[in-house]
C-alpha cells in the first residue's frame, strides 16, 4: 500500500516536496497567518510600484537627479545587501577553513542569506539600471576593464556562483539526488576558497567605487583606505548577521530546527559575537587610522562632523563593547543585543557613504521618494518569503536523516 | 587627498603611528578581555574531554534500532508493527525510576508528540516523545511492574510498547539510525561535557559514573527540566518562549 | 598687477619642467594629450550670441535651445541636460563694465574619469581626442555621472528606455574633416579649435602677450590630469563657476592602487587559504588521534 503511494510519482512529489505533504486545499488554509497578510499587502501594493517604474522610468518613479544619480536602490539594495549576505564566506571559512564544526548548525542558514542576500542584490540592480536587460553586458558584451564597477559585476557573478555550489548540497538532498549531491559536497572546499577571495574582492570593490569621486564624498568618510574599511566591517556585517538570523529563525522556524540546537545556539551566538567584537575593535582603529591620515580633525567640529562621530562611536564602538561585555558575561540576549547594533551600524555607513556624505554640499540634496521605499521594502519581503519557502522544505536548520553528515 | 606639503605629510605620519602603536597597545589586552570565560573553562575541561572521549561508546546504540531526537527508538518488526522503547542515553539521564506510564492499548500516539512519561523517586514527571504514529497493541507489563528494567536493558526487555505503524516508512525516514545516530550521539555527549563542572570532571576522571542519573550530577535542582530539554518536551511557559 | 616678462617666463618654464616630471605612465598619455584635438575657449571673446549652441543642437539632432535669442536665458544659471549638450551662461564681472560669458559642455579630458569608471566602455577616449558615448553599450548604471568632477553626463530619467547624453565633440564631423559645429559658427572667435599642445602655446601666447586682460592661467591644462577644454579669462575662474581645487591628478589615478592590489588578492588569497584549511585539518587530526590511541571507535554502531 504505501510503496503504491511512493510511486504515484508527479502529484505525490508535488505534494511531499513543495506543498509540504499537504493537500492542495489545506496548504492553501495554512498560508492564512498574519504575517502572510501583511506580506501580501506589501506586494499588492509592491509589484505595480516596480511595474510603474518600468512602464514610466526612474524619473517618474524616484527623486533620482542629475546631481544625484545614486539613491536608496544603490544605498542599500545594492551595499547594504552585498555587506549583510557576508555572512556566507565568512561562516564557511569558519566551518571549513578554520575547522570550527561547532559552528556547523548555522553555516547552511548563513550560506542560504548569502545567496538570497546576492540574488536580491541583483533584483535591486534589475530595478535601478536605466537599462536592466543589459545587466549581462560587463560580462558578455563590453568590458571597461579600468573600471572598479566591472570587477564588481565579475565578481559578483563568480561568487553568485559559487554560493549555489556551496548551497546545492541542501538542494540535492531535498530532491533526493544522492550522487549529484555527494559531487557538490566534494567541491564545498574549493568554493568556499574560492568565495574568500571573490568576497574580499567584490566587498572591498563596492567601497572602491567611491574612490573615483573624492570631492563628492565628504572628506571624513573620503579616504584611499575605503576598500578596506567595507571589506573589514563586512565581515563584522557578516557574522552578526548570522547571529540576529539565527534567533530569528530558532524563533520562527522551530519546527525545523536541529533538535540539538537548543543547546548549541548559545554557545555559537557567544562565540560569534567574540569575532564580531575584535572585528569592530579592529575596524575602529583602521577608521582612526584613515582620520589621522587625511589630518580632517578640524571637521569633526562640524555638523557632518558630529554625524560622523556619531556612526564611529555609536555604531561602531558601542556595539564593540556590548558584544564584548556580553562575551565575557557570557549572556547570549546582550550578544544577540550588539548583533542587531552592529547591523544597523553597517547600514548607517553604507548610507552615509552613498547617500547621506556624498553630495553633503550640493542646494538639492537627495531624499527617496515613496516608491523608492515601496519598492526597497517589496525587494526585502520578497527576500524573506524565498527564505521561508526554502527554509520550510530543505534541510537547511536541521540534517536530512537520510543523509550521513560529511563534514 | 594626499596632503602635498611637508608639513601636513608629516603630522598626518605622526598620528598615523600614534594610532598604530594605540591599536597594538590595547588589542592584546582587549583580546584577553573577552577570551577569559572560556579561556579557564578550555583549561579545565580539556582532561575532561579526553577522559570522555574513551566514553564515546558509553551510550550504547544497537543496529535495527532507529530513533527519534528525543531519545526514543523503534525497530520495524514484521509488516506494519513496530517495537518502541526509550534508549540507553534517556534511562542513563533520568537514572532512577519509579514507574513509567505507559499508553492503553488501542490508543493513538503521534510521531514527535507526547509517548509516555516516567515518574522519579522525587515525584517528579518526565514526559518523552513517540518515535511513530500508529495505534498501541500491546505494552511490556514487566515494565509497569517493575520499571528498572528499563535500566538494566532498555533495548531488550525493556521494550515499553508495540505499535501498528500507519506509515512505517514515513515515519522511519524522519528518524536517525546508522553513522547519523552515532553522529548525534556523539553531539548529545558533547553537549553533556559542556555542563560538566569542574567537581565533576574529577570525578568522572576518577573512574566513578553517576549511577543514580547524570542530570542529577550536573543540576542538583533543575535536572528534571535537563532531561526535558534533552527530551524535547520542555513545558512552554505562558509569558513566551525562552531563547 | 604687473607681471615682468622674465618672471612670466620663469612661470612658463617651471610649469613646463613640471608637467614633465610626473608618474612614468603619464608621459605616453601626455604625448597622446599633445596631439588630440581640443577647443581653446576665450571667455573675453564671448559675446554670448548663443550661436554655439544652435548649432550645437543642430549638429547633434536635439530640440532647438531654449528662449533662443532673448536676454532673460541669462536670468538663471543653466546646466547641460539630457537634451542640451551645451550651454551659455552669463556671470556679472567683478570690476569690468561688460558680463563674462562662459561655455559650458564636455570637458573631454585627457584621462576621463567617466571612460574608466564605464564598466562596459559605454564612455570611451578615442585616439583622436574627444570622448565619445556608445549608447548600444551603455546600461544605465550611472556611474559616470558618479565619477565626472564636472557634471557632465546626463541622464534620460524622462524616459523607459533611457541613454546617457553629452557633448561628444562633433566626432562624425571630426572624422568627416570638419571642425565641431560649435567652433565652425562662433563669429567672435572666442572658440578655437585646433591640437592640444598648439592650443595651450596660442593660450599662454594670447596671456603674455596681454598679461593685464587675463588671469594668469591656462584653466584645463593640468586640472584633473589635464582636459580637452581649455578656458583663459579675466576673471578668476572660481567666480565663473569653475570647480577649484580639482587638483592636478586625473580621477582614475585615484582608483589605479586598488585595481593594481586585486589581481594579488586573487592570486595570493588561494594558496593562503588554502594552507590555512590544510593546518587546521592536520591539527584535527592529530588531536583526534590522541584521543582515541589505542583504543577502536565502537564499529558495532555503524548501520
Amino acid at each position: 500500500m504505501q510503496l503504491m503511494a511512493e510511486t504515484a510519482a508527479p502529484r505525490f512529489w508535488i505534494q511531499d516536496k513543495l506543498l509540504m505533504g499537504f493537500t492542495p486545499g489545506e496548504y492553501l488554509r495554512s498560508l492564512l497567518t498574519p504575517f502572510n497578510a501583511v506580506a501580501g499587502v506589501i506586494l499588492l501594493v509592491g509589484l505595480p510600484v516596480i511595474a510603474y517604474r518600468y512602464l514610466y522610468g526612474l524619473g517618474a518613479a524616484t527623486n533620482l537627479s542629475q546631481t544625484n544619480p545614486w539613491g536608496l536602490w544603490i544605498g542599500f539594495d545594492v551595499l547594504c545587501g552585498v555587506a549583510l549576505a557576508a555572512g556566507g564566506y565568512t561562516l564557511a571559512s569558519t566551518v571549513y577553513l578554520f575547522g570550527l564544526k561547532q559552528y556547523y548548525p548555522v553555516v547552511r542558514a548563513a550560506v542560504l542569506t548569502g545567496f538570497l542576500g546576492y540574488f536580491f542584490v541583483v533584483v535591486g540592480l534589475l530595478v535601478d539600471l536605466g537599462r536592466p536587460w543589459r545587466l549581462p553586458y560587463p560580462v558578455i558584451y563590453s568590458y571597461g576593464f579600468t573600471s572598479v564597477m566591472f570587477l564588481v559585476a565579475w565578481c559578483v557573478l563568480l561568487y553568485f556562483t559559487v554560493l549555489f555550489l556551496e548551497f546545492s548540497p541542501a538542494v540535492f538532498e531535498w530532491l533526493g539526488w544522492k550522487n549529484v549531491r555527494r559531487r557538490a559536497v566534494k567541491l564545498t572546499i574549493g568554493a568556499t576558497v574560492l568565495g574568500v577571495v571573490l568576497s574580499t574582492s567584490h566587498q572591498s570593490a563596492l567601497g572602491a567605487l567611491f574612490l573615483i569621486a573624492p570631492r563628492k564624498l565628504h572628506p571624513l568618510w573620503y579616504s584611499p583606505l575605503i576598500p578596506v574599511y567595507f571589506f573589514i566591517s563586512s565581515i563584522a556585517a557578516g557574522l552578526t548577521m548570522v547571529i540576529v538570523e539565527s534567533m530569528l529563525s530558532h524563533k520562527i522556524f522551530h519546527d525545523e530546527t536541529h533538535p540539538q540546537r537548543a543547546v548549541d545556539l548559545d554557545g555559537i551566538t557567544l562565540g560569534l559575537g567574540k569575532a564580531a567584537s575584535v572585528v569592530l575593535f579592529t575596524y575602529f582603529f583602521l577608521k582612526l587610522l584613515g582620520l589621522a591620515e587625511e589630518g580632517h580633525w578640524d571637521l569633526l567640529n562640524t555638523a557632518m562632523g558630529s554625524w560622523y562621530l556619531v556612526e564611529l562611536i555609536g555604531f561602531v564602538l558601542a556595539p564593540c563593547f556590548v558584544l564584548a561585555f556580553a562575551v565575557r558575561a557570557q549572556n547570549a540576549n546582550w550578544v544577540r543585543a550588539g548583533a542587531v547594533l552592529t547591523v544597523i551600524g553597517i547600514i548607517v555607513n553604507r548610507l552615509n557613504v552613498a547617500v547621506v556624505a556624498f553630495n553633503w554640499n550640493v542646494p538639492d540634496r537627495y531624499f527617496p521618494s515613496a516608491m523608492e521605499v515601496i519598492t526597497t521594502v517589496t525587494i526585502v519581503t520578497l527576500g524573506i518569503l524565498t527564505f521561508r519557502w526554502i527554509v520550510n522544505r530543505m534541510p537547511i536548520l536541521h540534517e536530512d536523516p537520510q543523509y550521513g553528515t560529511e563534514h | 587627498m594626499m596632503p602635498n606639503d611637508i608639513f601636513a605629510m608629516y603630522a598626518a605620519k605622526v598620528a598615523d603611528y600614534l594610532v598604530a602603536v594605540a591599536f597594538l597597545l590595547l588589542f592584546i589586552p582587549f583580546w584577553r578581555f573577552v577570551n577569559v570565560p572560556s579561556a579557564a573553562g578550555e583549561i579545565a575541561l580539556a582532561p575532561v574531554r579526553r577522559l570522555l572521549d574513551q566514553f564515546a561508546g558509553w551510550f550504547v546504540l544497537p543496529e535495527h534500532a532507529y530513533f527519534h531526537p528525543g531519545h526514543g527508538w523503534a525497530r520495524f518488526d514484521d509488516g506494519q508493527f513496530v517495537t518502541v522503547g526509550m534508549d540507553d542515553f534517556a534511562q542513563k539521564l533520568v537514572g532512577d525510576l519509579s514507574a513509567v506510564s505507559l499508553p492503553a492499548p488501542g490508543s493513538r500516539v503521534e510521531q514527535g508528540e507526547r509517548g509516555w512519561s516516567l515518574t522519579t523517586p522525587e515525584a517528579k514527571s518526565i514526559d518523552m516523545l513517540s518515535p511513530v504514529e500508529g495505534t498501541v497493541v500491546a505494552v511490556n507489563e514487566r515494565v509497569v511492574a517493575s520499571p528498572e528494567v528499563v535500566r538494566s536493558d532498555p533495548y531488550g526487555d525493556g521494550w515499553l510498547f508495540k505499535v501498528r505503524a500507519t506509515r512505517p516508512r514515513a515515519n522511519q525516514n524522519q528518524l536517525l539510525s546508522g553513522t547519523l545516530a552515532k553522529r548525534w550521539m556523539e553531539e548529545a555527549t558533547d553537549a553533556i561535557q559542556r555542563m560538566i563542572s569542574p567537581e565533576l570532571g574529577r570525578v568522572l576522571q576518577d573512574g566513578g559514573m553517576p549511577v543514580h542519573g547524570i542530570a542529577r550530577s550536573l543540576d542538583a535542582e533543575k535536572w528534571d527540566e535537563l532531561c526535558r530539554r534533552f527530551f524535547l518536551t520542555e513545558v512552554r511557559h505562558a509569558r513566551g518562549e525562552t531563547f | 598687477m604687473k607681471v615682468s616678462r622674465r618672471s612670466f617666463l620663469k612661470l612658463c618654464g617651471a610649469t613646463g619642467a613640471a608637467s614633465l616630471i610626473g608618474p612614468p605612465a603619464n608621459a605616453g598619455a601626455a604625448a597622446d594629450a599633445d596631439e588630440s584635438v581640443a577647443m581653446l575657449f576665450d571667455t573675453t571673446k564671448c559675446v554670448g550670441c548663443r550661436a554655439c549652441e544652435a548649432a550645437c543642437s543642430e549638429a547633434n539632432r536635439l530640440p532647438p535651445p531654449a528662449l533662443a535669442g532673448e536676454e532673460a536665458v541669462f536670468d538663471h544659471h543653466r546646466t547641460t541636460d539630457s537634451h542640451t549638450y551645451s550651454v551659455v551662461n552669463r556671470y556679472p564681472a567683478r570690476a569690468q563694465d561688460a558680463p563674462v560669458f562662459v561655455k559650458s559642455q564636455c570637458m573631454h579630458c585627457v584621462e576621463p574619469a567617466c571612460a574608466s569608471a564605464c564598466p562596459v566602455q559605454a564612455m570611451e577616449k578615442t585616439r583622436e581626442g574627444p570622448v565619445i558615448y556608445h549608447a548600444d553599450r551603455c546600461i544605465g548604471c550611472r556611474y559616470c555621472m558618479v565619477a565626472c568632477p564636472f557634471g557632465i553626463p546626463k541622464f534620460e530619467y524622462d524616459k523607459a528606455l533611457p541613454y546617457i547624453r553629452k557633448c561628444i565633440f562633433c566626432i562624425d564631423r571630426l572624422r568627416a574633416g570638419q571642425m565641431p559645429a560649435c567652433a565652425q559658427v562662433c563669429p567672435s572667435g572666442a572658440l578655437t579649435f585646433g591640437k592640444r599642445k598648439k592650443l595651450l602655446e596660442a593660450a599662454k601666447t594670447r596671456i603674455y602677450q596681454h598679461p593685464d586682460d587675463y588671469v594668469h592661467h591656462v584653466y584645463g591644462e593640468n586640472e584633473v590630469g589635464g582636459t580637452g577644454w581649455l578656458y583663459i579669462s579675466k576673471a578668476s575662474f572660481e567666480e565663473l563657476g569653475f570647480p577649484a581645487n580639482l587638483g592636478n591628478r586625473s580621477y582614475p589615478e585615484l582608483t589605479w592602487p586598488y585595481l593594481a592590489a586585486e589581481p594579488l588578492v586573487l592570486v595570493l588569497g588561494a594558496p593562503l587559504l588554502m594552507g590555512l584549511h590544510a593546518f587546521t585539518k592536520g591539527r584535527e587530526k592529530a588531536e583526534k588521534s590522541d584521543a582515541t590511541d589505542g583504543k577502536e571507535i565502537d564499529h558495532a554502531t555503524d548501520g
